[in-house]
């Protein structure tokens, strides 16, 4: 891997320190989610091995510790991880300084700390029966002010830019920042406060589940990827003509996709051929995005110096998870294999390809790139990079590999019992703590005096 | 694209489309669902439940036993669950206009429930079960909702009553004006 990560960098930018604080923060935060949640992780899949494991008290019965990982690591690793990310890439790109860092700070802290509340009570078992919303309801009023507070900077900065030249990255983080506090306020009004008739609720659900996986965190992830190739290959995006297609049919068609998880309910028919279609017409944006990331990418031997580049590695592995996601994606939600891989193990690879083979990639590569800009030191060891990198690729690898193979023999009838995936889970938590040593030993190196230096 | 209320109305149109045209017309179309007979003069249906048995959805969801449970019979064409002997008809719409929080679940760890209480021959069988649960199933065991008596009896705590209730009140066993039980 390249060395330029671990350069020596003691002063920041006038930009980079205007967003420095919160971002340290939300990075610090989402580190802090991801270790426990790969924690929980473990538990859960020596479970599904072991059901005796953990087995005796309430509090750590497979379905609590479940939710509460799943919640962990979308509102305690990715969004932190993207409030971050999006602030610093917004700035970055429109060179706004930014004056407000304390409110942004209000808000990942009362989002800390309401998910800490939420997190706390799933364990205790008050909670709700939906995936993602299990969180008792009184939560979700102080998670949206918290979410206001932390993730609206980017918008901000935008629309006071002193430059005037736009970006396609910051396409994608407008749309994201638009659309999760919409899908958010909307579906915790119609599923836990007013909550709509019977299996709308399930609707409801699904379209808010689709959004957040596609339109905030996906959405933000593929912001990064337009950030970083053009800034560490050299070369400007191939086919950049296609990107404001590619942008307004991803944004158009991600939201109609959320019927094809509902294949088989008690759901009228039309509503799931909708689903159906909109999953192929996904394909769309997908194909652009592939054009536009491996095409610059791969130009004059790209691939290869890719690999060399610490950062570039990590979106890699990231770009080839999402065209591999696509695929599937809209070849399984097509009725026939559909009808196979329902409810089995299929789907958990399918998410996992997703928010983490692909979204958390895109975050471990922008953080390796981001955090010495922002903390004025540098990566402590090359080795734990190293670490970090084939413990998530091989867990990722593997996992894929189980859930999706086995997932296709359920539902053929070949197997009938659920794979743990215990290998992985060890994978992930051993990357994740020798990320979290390198990034902890950044966040807590005592930072120079170089924070009002100019040097850009 | 320079322009952020540009971006803003665009990103709007997009989330406002699929709003109206999943969610909205789903409302339009399922919004007023009640019970109704299977036939002209016949009772109706879904059959209303029982008050422990709601309590016990409460424990159900409290345990997360949704993250290994569905409760969705899929049609024939779609799925093998009739065949599996999840239920004699797939589930419809109707099933579930009474249930205040609606349980599909996406995860068949352990079997689909739609049908579990016509499955069971008693809440006896159930609570033995939750307890100890058969060789070969990946259930854990829930000893930790029964208690032992003076006399050395185990005793199900309120919370393994009310969760038994709800499991047997779980059945698919009517007609619907969309699925009928010969078919």
């Amino acid at each position: 891997m390249s060395q330029d990560s671990y350069r020596p960098s003691f002063t920041l930018s006038r930009v980079d320190a205007s967003v420095a604080q919160p971002v340290r923060l939300f990075f610090a935060s989402a580190f802090l989610w991801l270790i426990l949640a790969s924690i929980v992780s473990v538990i859960t899949a020596i479970q599904l091995k072991d059901n005796s494991f953990l087995g005796g008290c309430s509090l750590t019965t497979y379905g609590r510790l479940k939710a509460l990982e799943g919640n962990l690591f979308a509102y305690g690793w990715v969004t932190n991880a993207l409030f971050g990310l999006n602030l610093w890439l917004m700035s970055s790109l429109t060179r706004f300084e930014f004056k407000n860092a304390w409110l942004a700070n209000l808000g990942g802290v009362i989002w800390n700390l309401t998910l800490t509340y939420g997190a706390i009570q799933i364990v205790l078992g008050n909670m709700n029966g939906l995936s993602l919303l299990e969180m008792p309801k009184e939560v979700s009023l102080a998670s949206f002010v918290g979410f206001l507070l932390a993730a609206l900077w980017p918008a901000v900065a935008f629309s006071r830019r002193p430059t005037g030249h736009v970006y396609v990255s910051q396409w994608y983080i407008l749309g994201s920042t638009f659309v999760f506090p919409i899908t958010f306020a909307l579906t915790h009004l119609l599923v836990l406060w007013c909550p709509a008739q019977g299996v709308l609720q399930a609707l409801v659900h699904s379209w808010f589940y689709q959004n957040f996986h596609l339109l905030w965190f996906a959405s933000s992830a593929i912001a990064a990827v337009y950030y970083f190739i053009p800034k560490e290959s050299g070369r400007t995006v191939a086919a950049y003509y296609l990107s404001t297609v590619g942008f307004w049919t991803y944004f158009l068609f991600a939201s109609w996709t959320s019927p094809a998880s509902l294949l088989g309910s008690p759901l009228p028919l039309w509503i799931q051929s909708v689903g159906v279609v909109a999953s192929l017409l996904m394909l769309i944006p997908l194909v652009i995005l592939s054009i536009n990331f491996l095409g610059t990418l791969s130009w004059n031997r790209g691939l290869s110096q890719s690999w060399n580049n610490t950062t570039l590695r990590f979106v890699l592995v990231a770009i080839f998870a999402l065209i591999l996601w696509g695929a599937l994606f809209a070849v399984f939600s097509t009725r026939g294999f559909n009808a196979v891989v329902r409810f089995t193990s299929f789907n958990v690879g399918l998410e996992h390809l997703l928010s983490y083979s692909f979204v958390s990639f895109v975050i471990f590569g922008a953080t390796y790139f981001i955090l010495p800009k922002v903390t004025g030191s540098f990566w402590l060891s090359p080795k734990l990079v190293h670490l970090h990198f084939w413990s998530s690729a091989i867990g990722t690898v593997s996992l894929l590999v189980i859930t999706l193979v086995a997932g296709w023999q359920q539902g053929s009838g070949l197997r009938t019992d659920w794979p743990s995936g215990i290998f992985p889970a060890v994978l992930f938590l051993i990357g994740h703590i020798a990320f979290g040593i390198n990034a902890f030993g950044m966040l807590t190196a005592k930072l120079s005096s170089g924070h009002e230096s100019t040097h850009a | 694209m320079k322009n952020i209320k540009l971006i803003f109305a665009g990103v709007l149109f997009t989330l406002s489309a699929s709003f109206i045209g999943i969610l909205l017309s789903g409302r339009v179309q399922l919004g007023s669902l009640g019970r109704a007979p299977a036939e002209e003069g016949g009772p109706l249906f879904p059959p209303r439940e029982p008050g422990l048995a709601i309590q016990g959805r409460q424990v159900y969801i409290s345990l997360g036993c949704v993250a290994c449970h569905t409760q969705q019979v899929r049609p024939a064409s779609q799925g093998n669950d009739i065949a599996k002997g999840y239920g004699p008809r797939h589930s419809v719409a109707r099933d579930y206009v009474l249930q205040p929080s609606v349980l599909l679940g996406s995860h068949r760890i352990g079997p689909d429930l739609a049908n579990y209480g016509a499955r069971v021959s008693s809440e006896n069988e159930i609570h033995s079960h939750l307890r100890s649960p058969k060789a070969g199933s990946a259930m854990p065991s829930y000893a930790f909702l029964y208690t032992t008596g003076k006399d050395g009896s185990v005793v199900p705590t309120e919370k393994a009553t009310a969760l038994v209730a709800y499991l047997k009140s779980l059945k698919i066993d009517y007609s619907s004006p969309e699925a009928k039980l010969n078919q």
